[in-house]
């Protein structure tokens, strides 16, 4: 009963501990995107190069983050894609003239800065870096 | 004709639009990518693919690089060149595709130039091999051997996504138009080649056909069809003519992916009705009626380790009643990332039936059970 309990706890903690690594990515947008909620399905569909619009008619750009534990938690939360996996994924749409690569960035700061200054552009970043000019879009 | 007319065009889009509307390379987004992978065969029995691979052959290697360049939001325009060889087929560099590329939204786009025929579940992908776990696609629907043939063409696409309600989906439309072209090369004409009796130019005819993918309110589960059909058309060869009546491609498919997991399966039949009239031999019918279709299901073991299996089969219904008229295919396969930019493949076969893959100038009296390893290792950037 003790070892019961014991595993049921650690799992417990490693439950809460994965909910909390997943409340720290943000959705960021240039303030152009008139939606402050996307579907994660939508957003899916935007980070694989499917659709190029939101709901509200909105024209978007996703870009990515080159690397990193932010980049690793978005594919996996969002897209449910490891990032090899994911990259393999888009050079398939490269190479197949479906579209181009998201451009990507070394670092979350660089992407604020680019979001913010790019009409329809739309990334991710964690919670805690600063992100004044963009907007956070909601992801349900 | 339409060939020289689609390339002066996308060439225009290309230096014109791209240096007009933009103001540097970084305005332009330019991005390079591409691949290179080498393969290894072997066989118990028969001499597969063009190869020696009974003694074991790494005559197998592929590679693509692709230039693009997106000078605004709707316009892209790309380049892919594609290294090929097999055995004794291809070995040369070819224009994959390059097209202009403008997406109005996400309900119509259109994409001009050389552009991937988009046919089937697999067909603008099949020659990425990066892209999927089999080292072998399902021969019974995508002959390697025939590939050059199936591509891409020169024309358009026009293309978009009608969502058809919340509860019913989206369905992606594809509907294409051009003119294909077959090299002297192509493993197609292997035979012909090696008894000197090649073709004099590459094959041409007009190409039409569409496309729906019915992505159904599953999470995951498309749905779809395919109808491409090509003209009447001949070639003159070294020695006399091969003819083709009119002819259509026509697939049925679906496809379900969710995490970890990937089912798919496709129905295609090809009918192409034609004559071989070499001199000094009476005409002889090259006509073929078949059928292929396939199960495949994969399972992704770690972030870096994916493992599948499929069943596929092939009959031609012209064929006479032999081990010749089909091939039936079960494969096991694994795919290894080692990192970001290298993967392996391993790949066992368990065939029975010489419709597919065996030429008859290397064998002349095949065997038809065998099996086939398949093993490959690639870079992609």
């Amino acid at each position: 009963m003790k070892m019961f309990i014991s595993v049921f706890l650690l799992l417990a903690s490693v439950g809460a501990l994965a909910g909390r690594a997943e409340a720290q990515v943000i959705v960021i947008a240039n303030q152009s995107v008139k939606s402050d909620a996307v579907s994660k399905n939508d957003l899916r569909e935007v980070f694989l190069g499917n659709s190029t619009n939101l709901k509200d008619g909105s024209r978007v750009k996703p870009v990515l983050l080159k690397e990193g534990a932010i980049h690793a938690e978005f594919l996996s939360n969002v897209m449910g894609k490891s990032p090899t996996g994911f990259m393999v994924a888009w050079r398939g749409v490269v190479m197949s003239g479906q579209s181009t690569m998201p451009k990507a960035f070394d670092s979350e700061t660089a992407m604020v800065d680019y979001v913010s200054h790019t009409a329809g552009a739309v990334g991710y970043i964690g919670k805690a870096t600063p992100h004044g000019g963009v907007k956070v879009i909601d992801v349900h | 004709m339409i060939r020289t007319h689609v390339s002066f065009l996308a060439l225009a889009v290309f230096f014109g639009l791209g240096s007009a509307m933009a103001q540097s390379i970084t305005d332009l987004d330019l991005q390079v990518h591409g691949y290179a992978a080498q393969g290894f065969l072997y066989t118990s029995h028969n001499k597969m693919f063009y190869t020696d691979s009974d003694n074991g052959s790494p005559a197998w290697t592929e590679a693509v690089i692709n230039i693009s360049v997106q000078p605004e939001p709707k316009l892209s325009v790309a380049v892919q060149g594609r290294y090929a060889m097999l055995g004794t087929s291809g070995n040369t560099i070819t224009l994959d595709w390059a097209a202009a590329d403008y997406k109005v939204n996400n309900k119509l786009g259109v994409r001009f130039g050389k552009v991937k025929t988009p046919w089937g579940l697999f067909n603008e992908t099949q020659d990425i091999d990066q892209t999927y776990l089999w080292a072998l696609l399902p021969q019974s629907i995508y002959d390697i051997t025939t590939r050059n043939a199936d591509l891409s063409h020169y024309g358009g696409v026009v293309y978009g996504r009608v969502n058809v309600g919340s509860r019913a989906g989206k369905v992606d439309y594809k509907l294409w138009g051009g003119e294909a072209v077959i090299p002297t090369s192509d493993g197609q004409f292997d035979d012909l080649n090696l008894a000197g009796n090649g073709p004099q130019n590459s094959l041409t005819y007009p190409i039409y056909g569409g496309a729906l993918h019915w992505n159904t309110p599953l999470t995951g589960l498309m749905v779809g069809a395919s109808d491409s059909r090509a003209n009447q058309t001949s070639v003159l060869l070294h020695g006399g003519t091969e003819s083709f009546a009119a002819w259509n491609n026509l697939s049925y498919f679906a496809k379900y992916e969710k995490n970890k997991v990937m089912v798919a399966a496709e129905w295609n039949r090809q009918a192409s009705p034609g004559t071989l009239d070499l001199a000094g031999h009476p005409v002889a019918s090259i006509s073929t009626d078949t059928r292929g279709w396939y199960a495949m299901a994969s399972y992704r073991l770690t972030d870096k380790l994916n493992v599948g299996a499929y069943h596929s089969q092939y009959f031609d219904r012209q064929a006479p009643l032999s081990t010749d008229r089909f091939t039936k295919d079960w494969a096991v396969s694994a795919k290894y990332n080692l990192g970001a930019y290298v993967y392996l493949k391993a790949e066992q076969h368990f065939i029975d039936g010489s419709a597919l893959s065996l030429d008859s100038q290397r064998n002349p009296d095949p065997s038809p059970i065998y099996h086939a390893t398949a093993l490959k290792i690639g870079v992609s950037f």
